[in-house]
């Protein structure tokens, strides 16, 4: 079984995130709060309630180095929030939106975040040391709709987004003074904050859960209508793939390696898409297992039996014949899964664990470390 | 049950499945609003095309979906007077108890008998199985009654059951 650890946190969760040490969690219980829970003798125990947002919180990320939490929510703002002692200190994000904000990655080198909005609008965060607070520069005018999700390139420069228009674009985001022009990063780091660098018109319906491969070279993204894409050579020329499939669409995707996705979304069971020696990505298998049970007799004998009373016995069996009730999914999530996170702790050699959580408000820690036929795309 | 009438329930059961995939979504026009977008109708991207299901012309179903919303609208048979009349005094005692069942819309689409709106936050609250079993049984009951002349002992049922589910362990029979 590939699922390790199921936590039932809550009735319905919206997003977590992890310390650097995986000891903590912390996540948004469906409402304005954020929770962080510490594992302490094999039992995870509440530890913290960040309180400061006023509407549902929807994007929560943990920088592993600086052990700082940001959060963003549909109350428009944000918070970045420091340990000092015992309590959580929020500083407050000038966002400058005015909708929602709705996803929030931390850069690879955590001095700059991204956070995605209701506004059409990607906000680039960074630390102003003179004001002592977190400023935003904002890239206006390049999105049609909604901005769903956020991802860094691991070049701390290039950034990637989905939007509700169907649209995955990629931009610039140097600031000056926060970042240096160096010749790793290449033709890439000439550019200016907010120049786009590729829009990829590949999904006719939203897009949702941007992700860059662990090297950079290939971004992937889901579409609403059951499509996963995935985009080689980002730059003036690049190289898509389509794969479609036959269930319900995906909300997130992760990198496990260069060859392998796992994507979550509204089918409730992690789904594997890897890439063969040729490169051509293909869907691989469910990860939970499926038990086809047949549920819901409840309901037609609840009918029959309502039936009966009225019109007499005799016509009990008339309703037997019902529709055939829908099957449960009866794997680990009974929800739609929302967000999936990485769990490789940074320096660590083993890339197999990451964990989800969904509407049903389970966190489910997931392995790969048994399953013999997802091996050979580990590496 | 008629074969037929199988059909169509399961295409209307199947076709809930799969446009069921609602999420969390806050309007992109006003400010601190989250609505429902299949009512609201603001943004044209965020609207799916809606799938209209007809078994004849005096029945049909159509599913309209948005990205935080689905509004399901039903058109029954109504085969004479007692039946029209029986059809219109029914909704009214349900639409005046649209409150209890969450997910029915307190005025049906035009052109249609009844509508249900179902929202993320329904999603988030009942399993989405059991959700589309109660629409789909709702209506089977409701077409039923325009059928075969057994309006009066539907109705009957669906007074049942409707009892059942006021009643104070009703969440029961949802989730």
């Amino acid at each position: 079984m590939a699922a390790v650890e199921v936590h039932q946190f809550a009735q319905c969760i919206t997003c977590h995130a992890w310390s650097a040490d995986r000891s903590m969690i912390a996540f948004c219980p469906n409402n304005n709060e954020v929770h962080i829970y510490r594992l302490s003798q094999d039992k995870w125990e509440k530890v913290h309630v960040l309180q400061k947002h006023d509407q549902i919180v929807c994007g929560v990320d943990w920088s592993a180095r600086s052990n700082r939490i940001v959060t963003a929510s549909h109350d428009r703002n944000s918070y970045v929030w420091n340990q000092e002692g015992s309590e959580w200190v929020p500083t407050l994000v000038i966002l400058r939106l005015n909708r929602a904000a709705l996803c929030v990655q931390w850069s690879p080198k955590e001095n700059k975040f991204a956070v995605g909005s209701g506004a059409k609008t990607v906000c680039i965060c960074y630390y102003e040391q003179d004001n002592n607070w977190w400023v935003s520069k904002l890239i206006r005018k390049r999105h049609d709709s909604s901005v769903t999700s956020v991802a860094w390139h691991p070049n701390n420069i290039l950034l990637a987004t989905t939007s509700t228009d169907g649209k995955c674009r990629v931009f610039s985001t140097f600031i000056k003074g926060v970042d240096t022009r160096d010749s790793k990063a290449g033709s890439v780091s000439d550019s200016k904050f907010g120049e786009q660098i590729v829009q990829l018109d590949l999904s006719f319906s939203w897009a949702f859960g941007v992700k860059w491969s662990p090297s950079g070279n290939t971004l992937a993204y889901v579409g609403h209508n059951s499509m996963i894409y995935f985009v080689d050579d980002v730059g003036p020329s690049p190289l898509a793939q389509n794969v479609a499939f036959r269930d319900l669409p995906l909300r997130d995707v992760l990198f496990i390696s260069e060859k392998m996705v796992i994507g979550v979304g509204f089918d409730c069971n992690p789904m594997v898409f890897a890439a063969d020696e040729r490169g051509i990505w293909s869907f691989i298998r469910f990860l939970g297992e499926r038990k086809s049970t047949l549920s819901g007799s409840r309901y037609s004998s609840q009918f029959s039996e309502a039936f009966g009373k009225f019109y007499g016995q005799s016509k009990n069996g008339a309703s037997n014949d019902s529709i055939e009730p829908s099957r449960s999914r009866g794997g680990i999530h009974e929800n739609c899964i929302s967000c999936i996170m990485s769990l490789t702790e940074s320096g660590s050699s083993r890339k197999t664990r990451f964990s989800t959580s969904g509407l049903d408000g389970k966190v489910v820690v997931w392995d790969l470390e048994n399953q013999e036929d997802l091996s050979g795309y580990l590496t | 049950m008629a074969t037929s009438l199988r059909l169509y329930l399961t295409c209307i059961r199947n076709t809930l499945e799969a446009s069921l995939c609602l999420q969390n979504f806050p309007c992109q026009e006003v400010e601190r609003h989250n609505k429902p977008e299949v009512e609201m109708k603001t943004s044209p991207e965020l609207l799916l095309n809606s799938i209209l299901i007809c078994r004849n012309e005096a029945e049909k179903c159509l599913i309209e979906t948005s990205i935080n919303s689905l509004r399901i609208s039903l058109k029954v048979k109504q085969a004479d007077e007692l039946e029209n009349i029986l059809t219109k005094k029914f909704l009214r005692f349900l639409s005046m108890r649209a409150e209890a069942f969450q997910v029915l819309r307190r005025k049906p689409v035009q052109g249609y008998d009844i509508s249900f709106l179902i929202t993320n936050f329904h999603c988030e609250e009942m399993q989405k199985r059991k959700l589309i079993d109660f629409i789909v049984q709702f209506m089977e009951v409701k077409i039923m009654a325009g059928h075969m002349h057994m309006a009066i002992p539907c109705y009957l049922v669906m007074v049942y059951m409707l009892s059942r589910l006021t009643a104070p362990g009703w969440e029961d029979v949802i989730i």
